[in-house]
């Protein structure tokens, strides 16, 4: 049975949820398939809508493996580790008091009104309506982070979501939620066991309330074969930061959908975006950087280097509302071609309707500088090291935007061994 | 500072706010049938083809939808039916002012059109609602083989040129407004350059439209043979009435190897017009083209100049002014199809959005797959002076390969505070420094007018030192 | 054999000819100077003999203790012992200074060996103090946001840690103050010896008080019109060009 024509509701969901995953579900159905004249699907390759190729998954089959390979930075808070939609550990090393690190189905039966007030509280706007609607519908689990006012959490909290087994389709949901001058790092990993093929149906909700700091780092590093969506919301409050990275290692298709919305004065919202990209494998980029306060700031950065026949879209649009003067604004993608048969699309989009504002965006599509790589010959480099270098420095100019050297350390490495550097 | 001040930019429509009763020999009636159509072959006496032409084209414009889905919803309020689309005194345009009727005379003799075309134009064509009144070249530049005449005539007279282009840059169904444009054509000129012939003056058009509840559907097509030079200048005006006016033309562009057309558009429409065109250049082998494109009239414009560099190195330019004032929207920009090895495109664009006026940009770049070298580079900028101001950006920029260069940069600014008070200390009013910061925006702009036309765009954009606060 | 020769050398941009017909003979051991006016092609020759692409050689040849290095790779010069400091080093974002010189000290290492890392900040470290260029530099971009002075050092940094052969200074003195001047040449200088031929590059006569030549070169339209010692240097300072256009 297919996921369009399978609803399963997990019995571990208390009955006010289930009741809502049934309204998903038929909300999924009634909303139309977008279509290539639809302005959000522009560029867009379509293939990708195709759902019923992709199955409800069962249990993982070697949990153990799962867990082995589970390990990303060696000093933590907390650790929950997901496979196929089932929470398989539970590590709970050092979180303050009043910190709630659940998973999903914990939170929506023991802290209904808590976890009510912020799940999938806003419509998904740039053109993945109807798969945020079978995510709701199809979701078993996820994991829910609350942190309490003034509550600092130190470490960061690793989050890891598998696939495992062919064709099957999963619903990772990750929700944060930062009290007023609370601080958190949140590292979300998404990993394929194997190269198989499978269907990810992602959404991350990040809220940080007033002078509240959370740094959130998505490692996609899917099969080669997955068609992969995440769909992001970001509410920021006064004075508050929020800082998110897709650091998108793998996949075949993939597509974000990012929406900052700077709720109240003051706020500031960093969107990151590293892509290597390669083969045949694509990457659909839908960001909105949504001004509804007055002083507010966001500050968009995605690099993307296009290698073989891989392809990207970038549509970004900052709207400044009539209310939020003073905005500070900015939006900067960067397409590093590295052959003849690769291409990027750009669409950096601007709609300003207030008063006393400073807003730019930029694109640029070119190849590695000649010259930069001309003086690391000339220092004994060769030229394949040398371009791997150039392309691993364009990265890092957007790694060192998280002002965390421990953090950057760490990605750097990813990084480093996503491209075969020593 | 005040957001609420406004500078003085006194934009000067009192130029075109007036009219003259005409008695018109024919007229198509009002609104838009297969028999308007008829009735406008048989009055200008159209070859088939023309008339097979112009009734397809009708059929793509009922076939297409209205823009809207990523247009102005204004569009919608364009009531087709009650348009009236052929009007004239009749389809054969004077070679003198003093053959021209004295009731239309008199309307270009008060713009100051055959005193312009004494001072610096090598040929005027004037046209009046929906044919030219005067059409006339210097002598001396149509001894060199130039040909400058109405569309009409282009395609009776010069058929063998007028038929391998007409409709090859923009084909009738590229987009609603080109499909109506195809249906109902009448005026616009035909321009054919021979080969080596640089034009050392420009040839002008002047737009205007008289009558009420009127569409205009100019069709300009200028071929600029091998080697050859032209600048190509065309002006509008309208008076103001309380209903919808439609101004919708094409302008197709043609150079071939090492060719260069520069074309230039001051549009000042009357704030009811609609003014909705379709204008692409076609740049062969080391051939130039460059729309040189100022808006600062119409209620809604929707215009993007586009080039297709079809040939090695081929070079295409959009330098583009708006001025959207209060109700008005300024839908400009750009359309760069890169189709050859080392061709490049320059998208310079500046905006002011002032009281509720909105300036969009729309561009589009492309550069597909095997080329090599190609470069493009855009800049948008815009100023947004009130706090009910609005601007957009909307570019779609596709690279296939790697070689090329391709960058675009756009900017949102406001009038600088601090410039403000320095020249109000200096005793400057609040509203006569920012006209002078707003003319400090786009002065650079400016200056790439040629110089008698620099003088006609300050008299438009007069930015008013004295005065009082808006 | 252990010298640097151009033989005869003519190499154009585009159509353009900029050398025509250079020689010249730099044995290890030695430090020749090269002045001329701007113009003269005296860049053209450094980024010809590091294997600019911009540039075509059209005749002649540049040999490395007897091996002719015009068809190889930028890289593999390198790698042979040529160094070239820019007189306009390149910025390269993201890419830290430690990492940039550890890859191209890797590079010179036999396939499979691997550098050994403390050994190799010990020696970076040591070298950047004697530069004094301070520590937290290596983890800032290559160049990114430098003074001229700080560049100018990166690029001898670079040198004393790549040990060349021979190395080529364009222009080094460019763009510096007295002090940081000093600074550099004094890089240079401890990084002379038996081993090195260097070849100065220079408009101004002044670089060549503090880093003293055995042989100066005066080149024009292309070619090397006059040799002499050391005090050719101060008598084009004190006379200038002209007198030695004008005798040809």
């Amino acid at each position: 049975m297919n996921i369009v024509s399978q609803h399963q509701i997990s019995s571990d969901l208390p009955a006010w949820f289930s009741e809502q995953q049934k309204q998903a579900w038929t909300e999924f159905q009634s909303v139309p398939q977008p279509t290539r004249h639809d302005e959000l699907w522009r560029f867009s390759n379509l293939k990708i809508l195709d759902l019923a190729r992709w199955h409800l998954a069962s249990a993982p089959a070697d949990v153990d493996a799962l867990l082995a390979r589970s390990r990303g930075l060696s000093d933590l808070a907390a650790k929950l580790v997901f496979a196929n939609d089932r929470l398989i550990l539970r590590e709970i090393k050092n979180l303050p008091e009043g910190v709630l690190l659940l998973p999903l189905e914990e939170a929506a039966r023991d802290h209904e009104a808590l976890f009510e007030r912020y799940f999938m509280k806003h419509p998904t706007l740039l053109g993945s309506a109807k798969i945020a609607a079978l995510h709701r519908a199809q979701l078993k689990t996820g994991a829910f982070l609350y942190v309490p006012a003034g509550v600092k959490v130190e470490k960061p909290i690793e989050l890891w979501h598998w696939s495992e087994g062919d064709h099957i389709a999963i619903f990772p949901h990750t929700l944060v939620v930062c009290e007023e001058g609370s601080s958190a790092s949140v590292i979300d990993h998404f990993f394929s066991m194997n190269n198989e093929a499978s269907f990810v149906a992602g959404v991350n909700d990040l809220i940080v309330k007033a002078d509240a700091h959370l740094k959130y780092i998505a490692v996609q590093n899917w099969s080669r074969e997955t068609t992969a969506f995440h769909l992001n919301t970001t509410g920021v409050g006064k004075n508050a930061v929020a800082t998110s990275l897709q650091l998108n290692l793998g996949g075949r298709y993939i597509r974000t959908e990012s929406n900052s919305r700077l709720l109240e004065e003051g706020a500031r919202s960093v969107m990151l975006s590293i892509n290597p990209m390669d083969a045949d494998r694509e990457v659909d980029q839908r960001t909105f950087q949504d001004h509804l306060a007055p002083s507010a700031t966001s500050d968009l950065l995605y690099h993307n280097a296009l290698d073989d026949r891989s392809r990207s879209v970038f549509s970004g649009l900052i709207k400044v509302g009539t209310a939020a003067h003073e905005t500070d604004a900015y939006q900067k993608v960067r397409n590093l071609m590295l052959s003849d048969e690769a291409e990027a699309n750009s669409m950096p989009g601007l709609e300003i309707l207030a008063d006393r504002v400073r807003c730019s965006h930029g694109a640029t599509s070119g190849e590695l500088n000649q010259d930069e790589l001309f003086y690391m010959m000339a220092r004994g480099i060769p030229p394949q090291k040398a371009a791997k270098l150039i392309v691993r420095g364009f990265f890092e100019t957007v790694l060192r935007r998280l002002e965390e050297p421990s953090l950057e350390k760490y990605f750097g490495h990813l990084l480093d061994r996503r491209l075969a550097l020593g | 500072m005040n957001t609420e001040t406004k500078p003085d930019i006194n934009i000067d429509r009192s130029v075109g706010d007036f009219r003259y009763d005409v008695d018109y020999a024919f007229d198509a009636g009002v609104g838009l049938t297969e028999k308007t159509i008829d009735y406008i072959c048989d009055v200008k006496g159209d070859p088939d083809w023309v008339r097979k032409f112009r009734k397809e084209g009708y059929k793509k414009f009922l076939e297409k939808p209205m823009p809207t889905h990523w247009a102005s919803k204004d569009l919608e309020n364009i009531v087709f039916e009650n348009i009236r689309y052929y009007l004239s005194q009749g389809q054969v345009p004077k070679r003198s002012w003093d053959d021209v009727p004295e009731d239309v005379k008199r309307t270009f003799e008060r713009l100051g059109i055959p005193e312009q075309e004494r001072k610096f134009l090598a040929g005027v064509e004037a046209q009046f609602d929906s044919e030219a009144a005067y059409s006339n070249i210097k002598e001396a530049v149509g001894k060199q083989g130039v040909i400058f005449v109405g569309s009409t005539e282009g395609l009776q007279k010069h058929p063998e040129i007028f038929k391998k282009w007409f409709g090859k840059v923009i084909p009738s169904g590229d987009n609603k407004f080109s499909a109506l444009n195809s249906a109902v054509f009448s005026g616009g000129s035909f321009i054919y350059i021979p080969p080596g012939v640089k034009v050392s003056h420009p040839l002008q058009a002047y737009f205007r439209i008289n009558a009420q509840n009127f569409g205009q559907f100019e069709r300009t097509l200028i071929i600029a043979d091998e080697g050859s030079e032209v600048t190509y200048m065309e002006g509008c005006t309208a008076p103001k009435f309380e209903t919808a006016t439609l101004h919708s033309a094409v302008v197709e562009l043609v150079a071939l190897k090492g060719a260069k057309i520069q074309y230039i558009t001051v549009q000042n429409w009357s704030s009811n017009v609609f003014n909705l065109v379709t204008k692409r250049g076609l740049a062969h082998e080391d051939a130039e083209i460059k729309w040189i494109d100022c808006n600062i009239g119409s209620r809604l414009t929707m215009k993007y100049p586009g080039v297709v560099m079809k040939g090695r190195r081929a070079r295409g330019e959009v330098i583009s002014i708006a001025l959207a004032g209060d109700g008005q929207h300024q839908d400009t920009g750009a359309k760069m199809v890169h189709a050859a090895d080392e061709t490049t495109s320059n998208i310079i664009s500046k905006s002011i959005s002032l009281g509720t006026g909105r300036s969009t940009y729309r561009g589009m770049v492309h550069i597909p797959k095997h080329l090599k070298k190609c470069k493009n580079n855009t800049e948008c900028d815009a100023l947004l002076i009130n706090a009910n101001s609005r601007t957009d950006t909307y570019p779609a920029i596709t690279v296939r390969g790697q070689g090329h260069s391709v960058q675009h940069e756009a900017s949102v600014s406001q009038i600088n505070a601090e410039q403000i008070f320095y020249m109000q200390q200096r005793g400057l009013s609040e509203a006569a420094a920012m006209s002078l910061a707003v003319n400090g925006f786009v002065n650079d702009l400016v200056q790439q007018f040629p110089m008698e036309y620099s003088v006609e765009l300050k008299r438009l954009i007069d930015l008013e030192m004295e005065g009082s606060v808006g | 054999m252990n010298t640097l020769s151009i033989r005869n050398l003519h190499a154009s941009i585009g159509d353009k000819p900029i050398l025509r017909g250079l020689n010249l003979d730099i044995p290890q051991g030695e430090v020749h100077a090269i002045m001329g006016k701007n113009g003269s092609g005296k860049s053209t020759l450094a980024k010809v003999m590091a294997g600019h692409p911009d540039y075509t050689v059209t005749s002649g040849d540049v040999l490395l203790n007897g091996q002719s290095i015009l068809g190889m790779e930028p890289d593999v010069r390198a790698r042979l012992g040529l160094f070239l400091a820019f007189q306009y080093p390149m910025e390269i974002p993201g890419v830290t200074i430690a990492n940039f010189i550890r890859a191209a000290v890797q590079a010179r290492l036999p396939e499979g060996e691997e550098l050994e890392a403390t050994e190799y900040y010990a020696k970076l470290y040591a070298k950047m103090d004697e530069l004094s260029i301070p520590r937290a530099f290596t983890s800032r971009s290559v160049n990114e946001g430098f003074s001229g002075g700080e560049k100018k050092r990166c690029e001898v940094l670079q040198m004393a840690m790549l040990q060349p052969r021979y190395a080529v200074l364009d222009e080094t003195d460019s763009g510096l103050d007295i002090d940081a001047l000093k600074v550099v040449s004094s890089g240079v200088n401890a990084l002379r010896g038996p081993e090195v031929g260097m070849l100065v590059i220079t408009h101004y006569q002044r670089l060549l008080d503090y880093i003293v030549p055995d042989k100066v070169h005066v080149m024009a339209e292309g070619e090397i019109v006059l040799s002499g010692d050391k005090d050719l240097a101060l008598k084009l300072e004190a006379e200038g060009y002209d007198w030695v256009t004008a005798k040809n």
